[in-house]
């Protein structure tokens, strides 16, 4: 069974760091990058960011991320360059084509900017399972039924592409077209929506009853059955993380 | 005491113009194994709702007469009460598993938490149901992994280790190979052994009428019998309800005139009433 999740499964010093610590760090290092006034402040949380990623062996899945939001981004800064409102000072010329200073700074800024949040995303998504994740946020007070919803998610789409899987076959054995250009299998998948929305949609309301009838609106406090490690140095990093947090806010207040 | 005592009850799902139960009566007691029998839609899994509370708490609707469960009236109670007191198993095993767990320990086991109870009642209670569904070997294995027949035990099983009075289980077997059905009559048995009341409904009739001590015939929402198999199978008119009387009753209904006007309706059942109609001719 396919599993919608990024999780790499590796043993690392990030990888033991428990889920929402990983929050906050990426609370801290976004925010962090985002108040303090000089560019400094979010070269050094990307730095961090990509370093940790390095450290916890998962650079390599980190960077198809990359690619394309450098894809993006690259457009990004090209149309700053040549059109930003605020251009002014020519930077150089390139074909014909007349790059601004201005511009290009902006661009670089927003480069930054989204590194330093998919950086610190990808750090939590990739060396943190989901469950684990919901399972410590409704521990610390979540709804288990928001925490239920989001962990069931992870689960049910690998679930309903099978399904769609199965009705696809069906469908080829019957004489279907399914394969080829973009308009056969564009004209394939609209007979699956019924079917797959169908299923899913009754499917729902059985899934709600069998939770029911497992107690799971049941008044008293639930028990986990599994035990969660502490991590040792939690309540620490928590505690440095809001702290620095906090500086930058400082320093962006007073500057 | 009666374990489950239904009155007059009668239900109307929201917006449906034909009533989906109509005036249905009957009772349970301590350890009884109840059939319910009748043709697709004639109100099986309705009732098998009616019996947990999910009609009419999880379905709304026009609802009327009585359900007690274990001394519980269900219309004055929450789901969540009820289920403490009766169990129930769903026709359609896949929307049954969570989707929460990552393995078949932890989804049996997560009914459980749901109620609160301590770690090690809960792992002793888990283990117990994964033996006695035997789908032990399976327990560290995704759930979305297990075939139909697996599923359907892993949902029983989910069920049982809430240790309900009553379970109710709807269509328990229609995924599972014979040899499968035969198991988890298996393990019914051991629990109905226990005191467990056990209503289910089958659409294989030869084998609800070997195994259950009454059976409940539904058509078109009104219960039109309710009797022990023997009883029932052999009534003129059987035929009329829309089930037809397991093969065996059907052989001895043309060989034999037995002289209680009772035919047999199990295999070993016929096998002795043939033998000794062959022994007087
Ligand atoms: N959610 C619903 N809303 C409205 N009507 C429903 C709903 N579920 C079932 N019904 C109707 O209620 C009647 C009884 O359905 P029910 O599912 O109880 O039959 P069943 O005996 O279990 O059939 P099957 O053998 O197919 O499982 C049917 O006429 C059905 O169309
Ligand atoms: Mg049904």
């Amino acid at each position: 069974m396919k599993q919608l999740t990024l999780y790499v499964d590796k043993q690392s010093f990030v990888h033991a760091v428990d889920p929402i610590t990983k929050l906050f760090y990426v609370a801290f290092a976004i925010l962090t990058s985002m108040l303090v006034p000089t560019a400094y402040a979010g070269v050094i949380c990307a730095l961090l960011s990509l370093s940790l990623l390095c450290l916890a062996k998962v650079i390599k899945n980190a960077s198809p991320v990359f690619l394309f939001i450098g894809f993006v981004l690259f457009t990004v800064v090209v149309i700053q360059g040549l059109f930003g409102v605020n251009n002014q000072t020519e930077a150089f010329r390139l074909s014909g084509l007349i790059f601004y200073r201005e511009g290009l700074i902006t661009g670089a800024k927003i480069i930054l900017r989204v590194v330093n949040i998919v950086s610190a995303f990808l750090i939590l998504t990739l060396t943190t399972k989901a469950s684990d994740l919901v399972e410590d946020l409704v521990r610390a007070g979540l709804s288990p039924r928001i925490g239920y919803v989001i962990t069931s998610v992870f689960q049910i789409i690998p679930q309903m592409i099978s399904s769609a899987d199965i009705i696809m076959d069906a469908q080829r054995s019957r004489g279907m077209e399914t394969e080829g250009g973009l308009m056969v299998r564009m004209k394939a998948f609209i007979p699956l929506i019924g079917p797959v929305v169908l299923d899913s949609f009754m499917s729902t309301k059985e899934r709600a009853m069998a939770l029911e009838a497992r107690a799971f609106s049941a008044p008293n406090k639930k028990t986990f059955l599994r035990e969660r490690p502490a991590y040792t140095y939690a309540a620490k990093l928590r505690g440095a993380f809001v702290v620095l947090t906090l500086a930058a806010l400082i320093w962006r207040l007073a500057a | 005491m009666k374990k489950i005592l239904v009155e007059h009850l009668k239900y109307r799902y929201p917006q449906a113009a034909e009533l989906a139960l109509n005036d249905i009566s009957f009772e349970a007691e301590e350890g009884e194994k109840i059939g319910v029998i009748g043709r697709n839609g004639a109100g099986k899994s309705t009732l098998c709702q009616a019996l947990t509370g999910l009609v009419p708490h999880f379905y709304k609707g026009a609802y009327g007469g009585r359900v007690i469960v274990d001394g519980t009236e269900v219309l004055s109670s929450s789901i969540s009460e009820i289920v403490l007191k009766v169990g129930i198993v769903f026709q359609n095993p896949f929307t049954q598993v969570t989707g929460a767990k990552e393995t078949v320990y932890d989804e049996v086991a997560f009914g459980l938490e749901n109620l609160g109870l301590p770690r090690g009642e809960i792992s002793s209670r888990v283990d117990a149901a994964l033996e006695l569904l035997r789908i032990y070997r399976f327990k560290d294995q995704a759930p979305f992994s297990l075939s139909g027949g697996q599923t359907q035990r892993m949902a029983i099983a989910g069920i049982i280790a809430m240790r309900p009075r009553i379970i109710v289980l709807d269509e328990p077997t229609s995924q599972l190979d014979p040899q499968g059905s035969e198991e988890v009559y298996q393990a019914l048995d051991d629990l109905s052994d226990q005191g467990l009341t056990i209503v289910l409904t089958e659409h294989k009739i030869e084998k609800i009428a070997q195994y259950c001590d009454k059976i409940l015939v539904l058509q078109d929402g009104r219960s039109v019998a309710f009797d022990t198999p023997a009883r029932l199978f052999s009534a003129e008119d059987s035929d009329a309800w829309g089930i037809r009387p397991p093969v065996y009753t059907s052989v001895c209904r043309k060989l034999l005139r037995p002289p209680t006007g009772v035919y047999p309706v199990t295999l070993s059942e016929a096998g002795e009433a043939l033998a000794n109609w062959e022994a007087s001719t």
